[in-house]
Order: C-alpha cells, then structure tokens, then sequence
C-alpha cells in the first residue's frame, strides 16, 4: 500500500477570479486572453502600493448566498464559499444525512484572511481598550475560517483541513485528500485554495516583487474541486474532468542556509521527474503546463529551467498569473482550473496529459500530473 | 502492506521545561508554566497572565538555520523538532538522506509577525514597514522550517485547522508512515502568543484572571499559551532495526467536523469523533485507559467534553486530566504536548495531573480529572482529545508496544 494506490478524479468545480466567476465563464476569460487587472485606487481607505490589482472588485457575497449568515464574512472566506457551491453543483454532489459524514473539504492558503488578522491586531492598538475587538469577527482571524464556513454552509461533517502552504498548498491539499481517500477516511472531498485581495497582501505582493524585479500586481481567487476515488467514478458510469494521476511535494535544502538566493531547480526538475514516473506517462505525452511564473526574472528561470529540462519546449505553456495576477495559494488552484478549461467542451482533448508546477518563497516545490477528460454531461 | 507506526523522539519547548527531561519533570511535578504577560506589553488588559516560553533561546537550539530569517512561531517548530530528533537518538546525516518530511498544526502561524508589522504600520503605514518581516508571515515558513533545519527533502505541510491542529498533524504523519510513503516524519505543531488572539479569547469571555481550572466548578476560561512541541514517527520495524527506545504506538485517529458553528462546541459531534477514533484504532471504549483532554477551562468546552466523553464511554470513562492546567492553551501546539504527556505517561507509566483542580462541576457527569497529583499507574492506551474553532475534532489514539 504506497501513494500510488489511489487515483483521484475530479467530477466539478468552481472558480471566483477575476477573469470569470464560475467553471465556463473563467474557461472563457482564459481563451480569450481576458485581463483581469482592475483599477482598485478606491477600494480601500488604507494606501495601496499601485492603483492596480487583479480584483475581484465587484464581487459581493450577498448575490450570491444570500442575507442570511453573511454579514460577518471576511473576504478570503466568502470567495470559498461561493466557489466550493458551484464546485459541488459543477460536480452534481447532492449532500445530505447519508453522505455528510463521509464528505469533507481540504482547503489551502497562505495566512488565512491577512487583512482579517491584521484589523483584529490594530483594533488592540488603537482601540481605547485593546480589548475591545469584535467578537462576532474572531473567527475570521483564524485561518481555518472559509473551511469551518464552507462545511457549515454546506453541511460536510467529513475531514475539514486548512492547509496552509501558500502557493504549494493546492499541492499538499490534492495529497492529502488522496491519502484520506485512499484510507477509506473519506468519500470526497472538496480540494482548492483562497486568497483575498487587501492592503497588507499588496503590500506584501510589491515588496516580494521588487526584490526579485518583478512587476505584477497582487490578485485574488478562489477555486475549488470536488475529487473522489477515480475507479468509484468510474464504476458509477461518469466521465471525470480530471484524473489525478500524480502529485509530489518536495523541501530544496540549499547549501548555504543564509544564501537568499534560491534557485530550487533541480529540486522541481527531480520532483517532475518523480510525478512523471509515479504516473506512469512519457514526458513527451505531456500536452500542457500550467506554471507559477509570476514576473519575476530570477524565479520564473528557476521554474521555466527544470520544466524545459524534463519535459522540452513542445508543451503548450500556460501562465495564469499574467491574467489573474498573484494570488499565492489560488493562483495554484487557478492554475489547475486552467488544465481543466483545455477539456470542457473539448472532447477531442480527452486522455491528454498536463503538468501542474508551484514553488514557495521557502524551497518547497510541488508537481502535479493529470489527465484530462470533458466531463459529465452538462 | 500496512506499516505499524510508532513514536521515537519526542521534543517539548514549554513553559514547564524544554527538552524530554524537563517537560517530563514539569508534568509530574505539576508544575505551572503561567507568569505574567512579556512577549507583548498588556496595558489596559484585565487579564495579564500567559504561559510564556521565557526561556526560549532559539540560537542555542537551531544548527542550521539563522532565527534572524524565520519568526518565533517557525523557531519554535524548528527547535521542537530538533530536540526530537535528538531524542530519537537517530543519525541527522541519515535522516536528511532518507524519505522524510514534516506536518506542523498551528492556530496563529506567524501572526505575531504580522501584528509587529501592523503596530509599525500605525506610524510609518505599510509602506514603512521592514520588508523582509513581511515575507515572513505565511505559515507555511513553519514545516518549511522544520525541513530547512533538519535537511529533510519530503513534504514539509503546515496544517493550520486552528487548536487541534497538531493532532491532525500527527494522524497525517502516521498515514504517510504507514502507507510507506515516508519512511521518518516530524509531526506536531507550534504557536506564539499575541495580543489579537488574547484580545479575541477575552472578548469572547474565555480568558480566566489567574489559573486555568480545567473541569472545576469555578473555572473561568484559558490561560493563552505558547510553545513547540514535535514528535518523531517512523516504523515499527525501522524502530526496532535501530534499536530505538519506543515511548508508544500511534494507533490510529478519528477526524470530524460539527459543521454547526464556528465556535461552540458540539456535544454529539465529539461523541461522534470520539467513536470514528476508536473504530480507526481497532479498540473499544473500555481500553482506553486515560484520557488526555481538551480541557481548555472554559465553561463551554469541559461541560461539553465531560459530557460527551461520558456518553462514549457508557458513563465509565477513564480518568480524564488537562495539562492545559499547566501550560495554558498553546492553540497549534495544545495537541502535541498532549501527546508528548500522553506516550511518556504510556512510557513510564503515570498520569498527568489536572492542577488548580478543587471541586468537580456538579453540572457535569462524574469524572476523574486526576486532580493536582500525578498519579502512577500503567498506561496500555491513551486517548488525546482536540477540538478547534470551525468545528475542527480531531482525536489521536496512543498504545503501548509490547
């Protein structure tokens, strides 16, 4: 029994980006070169580095779950919500008291609400007492919040994880979904990420950008998958939008702990490789790549270096951020969404390999290979 | 082919005591780690009182990365893994070559990072504020941590599922040993005090003035705490090959969620979870021989974890004790202490007491909350218990190897 026993199928998702709300309308975005750059200069009282972002500037819960237990919402959370809804209509899962127990969801991200953390922090700074917060609010400074929200809303009382990789996370949550499927702990699970635009994440986004000479605004997304066992989809008659067949995650150790420069090439080259192997396909069945490639010159060699190295120049590049911008944990998951958008409505497309690449600040490297199918009928 | 897993090294930086030795002491000695607020300043604070780490000194316990380039909260994840790494007694050069990773719960991450900043932030807005620091608030950096300062090339995972984080870590981390996947992981988890979470748990009436009173009728709520606390999994077999003292046997662990609320605890679910743990290990409610608890000392969750144990034990429970009594609520890392006290108790049979403890809450079914002194007893199986914010139950299941 070893991680390559179980393959996970996706049967639906949903996404909220900025180029498209929903499965087909970010497919469209995506093929038609949609930017989803914004002007943001007013979003927000708080100064922004750039009057600019990839935002989901006029996305208002309210539309779309309704009155009722969305006040309080921060906004990394209600991105989830939305998108772990349309994930499950995507998917046709109906949950009710037979299922809920054995339905769970496994969700990424960086810090969780970082301006939700960061308000609360203020509020003890400036408040005439740095007691007086919000109480209602403290969960929304917890970064398990959009999970605990989501399961509430939807009823899933399976495994509930946050896993917070950053931009590796969509990674460790496919793995760990694999795992708790494998091990009979679950029957799905809704997998994905979710970040939100805010002051303090662009701010965080410039600096990291300007250290590295990049130049990309920050953005926000969320998107979410429904996965299941792939022989149990299979045995019930679906047609899945996706078959897992791989996913590595990988530490580089550089040599000199205090060298800032980390060049994690070989690191994701070997982790490719790994995946590749693991999923039993050629490195020349691989149609497309969906990469992290984010603007900036050093890192993006890193990444574009060990995927040439192992897989060529001949699959089609795919890189999400140019039109949703930097959204760490959901750039991932957007990531993943735009290998699924090459299939649906594309049934010539069925059976083709694509490859999935992410890297954090900190040397951790994940790969993903997939194949691709056009789904249930819609 | 399923691997038995077990439980090698173990790696507390506490309040009580850092290192196996101390902690173990502190435990047994029921001595408490709460002192008076220092990591940030409390002015206009009713309550004061935390458990500190005051004697954490990162540099003399990292070996390969700098403190300088990591926050407190992944110096503490680091340094708890070293330390149970040492324990374990295996050879790091080993270890680095072999398939191994980490998994690190956490409630905060490096919040306290982010809420510098944002102190900072006041007077010279976000564009004033130290750049670098920023890139040191994801907390993902504190798996990435454990990974760097130990030269693991696995997976390095941040669980961040809030206050039982670390036993969702730790499950993980089994079910990577046992499916082979892994072959040695470090598992647990770490958090830092800070003044949202102490303002928030105030304000949600759940800070107690002075003690923790886990399970008393007078119980006023948590003491915030802090610390890392990590443990060394690896097989059976590669234990045995190597000769490596076994503190205790994970054998297996239940995971729910209460989908209800994102703050109250919820009885039924607990029973639930309690009973998905006991299947998932292959035992019955009347192996367990004691149960390291939740216990945060507020009235909410002992009311409705002393229920709900008893209701899963047929009203028979084992004893029951909190060692969040001495080390306050450590949030991420509450979970991995637990089960550092829970596999040394296994190892060297005792239990660890409930301190501050005068009189059961009449509101509750009848219990043993090991009041005040550790008792010595053999421990064949111990259950530890941790619940979280979003509904997140996790419990772990803990045997004796013989």
């Amino acid at each position: 029994m070893t991680g390559t026993g179980t393959t996970l199928a996706i049967t639906g998702w949903g996404v909220v980006s900025p180029i498209g709300l929903g499965a087909d309308e970010f497919a469209a975005g995506l093929a038609t070169g949609r930017d989803g750059r914004t002007d943001v200069s007013e979003m927000f009282d708080e100064p922004i580095p750039r009057p600019d972002a990839y935002a989901i500037k006029d996305f208002n819960v309210k539309e779309h779950l309704g009155r009722k237990g969305t006040s309080f919402l921060d906004r990394s959370t209600a991105l989830a919500m939305v998108a772990a809804g349309q994930a499950l209509a995507d998917a046709g899962l109906e949950v009710d008291e037979t299922n809920s127990e054995r339905i769970g969801v496994a969700l990424g991200t960086t810090a969780g609400s970082v301006r939700s953390t960061s308000d609360y922090s203020k509020a003890t700074f400036v408040e005439d007492r740095p007691y007086l917060v919000n109480p209602l609010i403290f969960p929304n400074a917890v970064m398990n919040c959009a999970a605990g929200q989501s399961a509430i809303r939807y009823h899933l009382k399976g495994v509930n994880a946050t896993l917070a990789g950053g931009p590796v996370a969509l990674f460790t949550a496919l793995r760990y979904a694999r795992r708790l499927i494998e091990l009979d702990q679950a029957d799905a699970l809704l997998v994905g990420a979710t970040e939100e635009f805010g002051p303090q994440v662009a701010w965080a986004n410039e600096f990291a950008q300007r250290a590295h000479g990049g130049d990309l605004p920050a953005g926000e997304a969320a998107a979410v998958f429904v996965v299941s066992d792939a022989a149990t989809v299979r045995g019930n008659g679906v047609r899945p939008d996706a078959e897992v067949l791989a996913c590595e995650v990988a530490t580089h150790i550089p040599a000199d702990e205090n060298d800032p420069d980390l060049d994690f090439s070989e690191t994701l080259a070997a982790s490719l490789r790994r995946a590749l192997d693991r999923a039993g396909v050629r490195a020349d069945e691989v149609f497309a790549v969906a990469s992290a490639e984010n603007g900036m010159p050093d890192v993006d060699g890193y990444e574009d270096r060990a995927i040439v190295s192992v897989l060529g120049e001949a699959p089609k590049r795919i890189r999400v951020k140019r039109q949703t911008g930097e959204a760490l944990s959901a750039s991932a998951a957007l990531q993943l969404g735009a290998l699924l958008a090459q299939h649906r409505g594309h049934p010539e497309r069925d059976g083709a390999v694509s490859v999935l690449t992410g890297h954090t600040p900190d040397g951790v490297v994940g790969v993903a290979v997939l194949r691709g199918w056009s789904g249930r009928a819609r | 082919m399923s691997r038995r897993v077990v439980i090698t090294g173990v790696g507390p930086v506490s309040s009580i005591g850092i290192g196996a030795e101390a902690f173990g002491e502190g435990l047994r000695a029921g001595r408490s780690g709460v002192s008076p607020i220092s990591s940030f300043d409390p002015t206009g604070f009713p309550h004061i009182m935390a458990g500190e780490v005051r004697e954490f000194d990162p540099k003399s316990m990292l070996s390969r990365i700098s403190p300088r380039n990591w926050g407190r909260t992944s110096q503490f994840a680091a340094a708890a893994a070293r330390l149970a790494v040492r324990d374990a007694g295996i050879d790091p050069t080993e270890l680095a070559r072999s398939a191994a990773g980490s998994c690190m719960g956490t409630t905060g991450g490096e919040s306290q990072v982010l809420e510098a900043l944002t102190g900072d932030s006041l007077t010279v807005g976000f564009a004033g504020v130290d750049h670098e620091l920023m890139g040191h608030v994801p907390a993902s950096r504190l798996a990435a941590a454990v990974n760097r300062e130990l030269g693991l090339t696995g997976e390095a995972l941040t669980v961040s599922t809030a206050c039982s984080a670390s036993n969702y870590a730790v499950g993980h981390a089994y079910d990577e040993i046992r499916t082979g996947e892994a072959d040695y992981m470090l598992a647990g988890g770490a958090d830092s005090v800070g003044r949202w979470s102490h303002a928030g748990f105030y304000r949600l009436g759940a800070v107690a003035k002075e003690q923790c009173r886990p399970f008393d009728k007078d119980r006023s709520g948590i003491i915030t705490g802090e610390g890392g606390a990590v443990v060394f999994l690896e097989s059976l077999d590669s234990a045995l090959a190597r000769g490596a003292r076994i503190y205790a046997e994970v054998l297996g662990y239940g995971i729910n969620c209460d989908a209800s609320h994102m703050t109250a605890p919820n009885k039924d679910s607990i029973v639930a979870c309690i009973k998905l743990a006991h299947r998932n290990a292959g035992i019955k409610p009347s192996d367990v021989d004691y149960i390291c608890a939740h216990g945060t000392g507020t009235p909410a969750n002992d009311l409705a974890e002393a229920t709900a144990v008893s209701e899963a034990f047929d009203g028979t429970p084992p004893p029951i004790s909190s060692v969040k009594s001495m080390l306050g609520h450590t949030m991420g890392a509450a979970c991995g202490f637990s089960i550092i006290a829970s596999v040394m108790g296994i190892h060297d049979s005792f239990l660890p007491p409930t301190i501050n403890f005068a009189e059961l809450d009449p509101k509750m079914p009848p219990i043993d909350p090991v009041p005040n002194e550790t008792r010595y007893q053999p421990v064949n199986i111990a259950q530890v218990n941790g619940f979280a914010f979003g509904g997140n139950n996790a419990i772990t299941i803990f045997g004796r190897y013989a």
